[in-house]
């Protein structure tokens, strides 16, 4: 979907206080991308939502790797984690409530499970005014 | 016999005392003897904005109650039965102080600021500000008005019952005997959060907010506006809300 090459890309431990580096790298690309207020904020809770259902509420050992891609209308966060003894989703990854989370709040998402790394995805359009 | 086979026994056969005894002193020299096992589980709670000396004093209180209630017959290992106790503590610890972080002053003010500057803009333009926007009109950097956003999230909230500092003209009687009594959607959102026991452990209003906006779809801003509350406390609250629904979750 990125028409333009400009990636950021943000390695942080796999540690919850770390999602605020996470919220602010998303939030920071999406301001400088002309995205509203309401739409940060959608983006912030979502990548939350993600962290969480990636490494869980509690510290692990390994990291995290936030790649936001930036487009021209839209913004696409990928994150991987390597995490020590883990390749799994957090339980409340499949949770339908998590679900409902992500859909209201980006436009698209996918959850990867398998294999060493899991990982998530999000595209996040800005509203055409 | 190594001696932490032998220290374990002594220790063992401690417990079997205390859970006759009940003798003060018995006790402390049990919490002294795993004390270690209270600090190591404190440094997995680390670098979350509280002094690990804090952390070890909650954990240790958690190592208090486990000594007490351990029932050595039961043929589990001490450190078994209490580590779930200390580790309780302490994310009770957190939920009850928020996710409070030290915040500096001039975000602070920056956040509160934010509540009318956002409404203000929303109304004015007839859409959701921008960042460049919001901070335009604070006189601040779009860097800080980011941060401010954050801040919110260190913030410790109210009750239902008390006043917002942040919302001014929000009479929170008023709001919760409207949540409580008189709205009609209430009934149906009851209804359909029965479906999860996580959300049902929600405050009414912290349900209600967490119902519009993922379940009906509400903005924000239009959650606000329905409530009469400013745009950036919804944010706040379906923050604290979601932090909290994973905390119970992790818990089950």
């Amino acid at each position: 979907m990125a028409t333009r090459s400009d990636e950021v890309t943000l390695v942080v431990p796999a540690s919850p206080e770390f999602v605020r580096l996470a919220r602010l790298m998303a939030a920071g690309i999406a301001s400088r991308m002309g995205f509203s207020f309401e739409e940060v904020e959608d983006l912030r809770i979502a990548v939350d939502e993600l962290w969480y259902c990636l490494v869980g509420p509690h510290p692990e050992v390994g990291t995290v790797r936030l790649t936001c891609s930036i487009g021209t209308d839209a913004l696409e966060m990928e994150g991987v984690a390597a995490v020590e003894g883990a390749s799994r989703l957090h339980p409340i990854a499949v949770s339908e409530f998590s679900g409902r989370i992500l859909d209201a709040v980006v436009d698209e998402y996918t959850l990867e499970a398998d294999g060493a790394r899991p990982s998530f995805r999000l595209i996040k359009r800005r509203a055409t005014s | 016999m190594t001696f932490d086979v032998q220290r374990r026994d002594e220790l063992r056969q401690k417990f079997a005392e205390y859970a006759e005894s009940r003798d003060q002193a018995l006790r402390d020299e049990l919490i002294a003897a795993h004390l270690g096992l209270a600090e190591y589980l404190a440094r997995r709670f680390a670098n979350r904005g509280e002094p690990l000396d804090d952390l070890v004093q909650v954990a240790s209180v958690g190592l208090l109650k486990a000594v007490e209630r351990f029932d050595p017959d039961r043929g589990l290992e001490f450190s078994t039965f209490a580590t779930p106790t200390i580790v309780g503590e302490l994310k009770r610890h957190f939920r009850d102080k928020g996710w409070a972080v030290r915040v500096p002053r001039r975000v602070q003010e920056l956040h509160l600021a934010m509540a009318t500057v956002v409404a203000t803009l929303t109304q004015d333009l007839g859409r959701s500000p921008t960042i460049t926007e919001i901070a335009q009109q604070s006189g601040a950097s779009e860097e800080e008005v980011l941060e401010a956003m954050e801040a919110g999230r260190a913030y410790r909230f109210v009750s239902i019952d008390a006043r917002a500092p942040t919302d001014d003209d929000d009479d929170y009687g008023g709001l919760a005997a409207r949540l409580g009594e008189e709205d009609p959607t209430m009934a149906e959102i009851e209804r359909r959060m029965e479906l999860s026991p996580l959300l049902s452990a929600l405050p009414e209003r912290e349900r209600m907010i967490v119902h519009l906006r993922f379940f009906e779809g509400m903005t924000q801003s239009e959650i606000a506006s329905r409530l009469g509350i400013s745009q950036m406390h919804v944010s706040r609250l379906l923050a604290r809300s979601l932090h909290q629904l994973r905390e119970k979750a992790d818990e089950a």
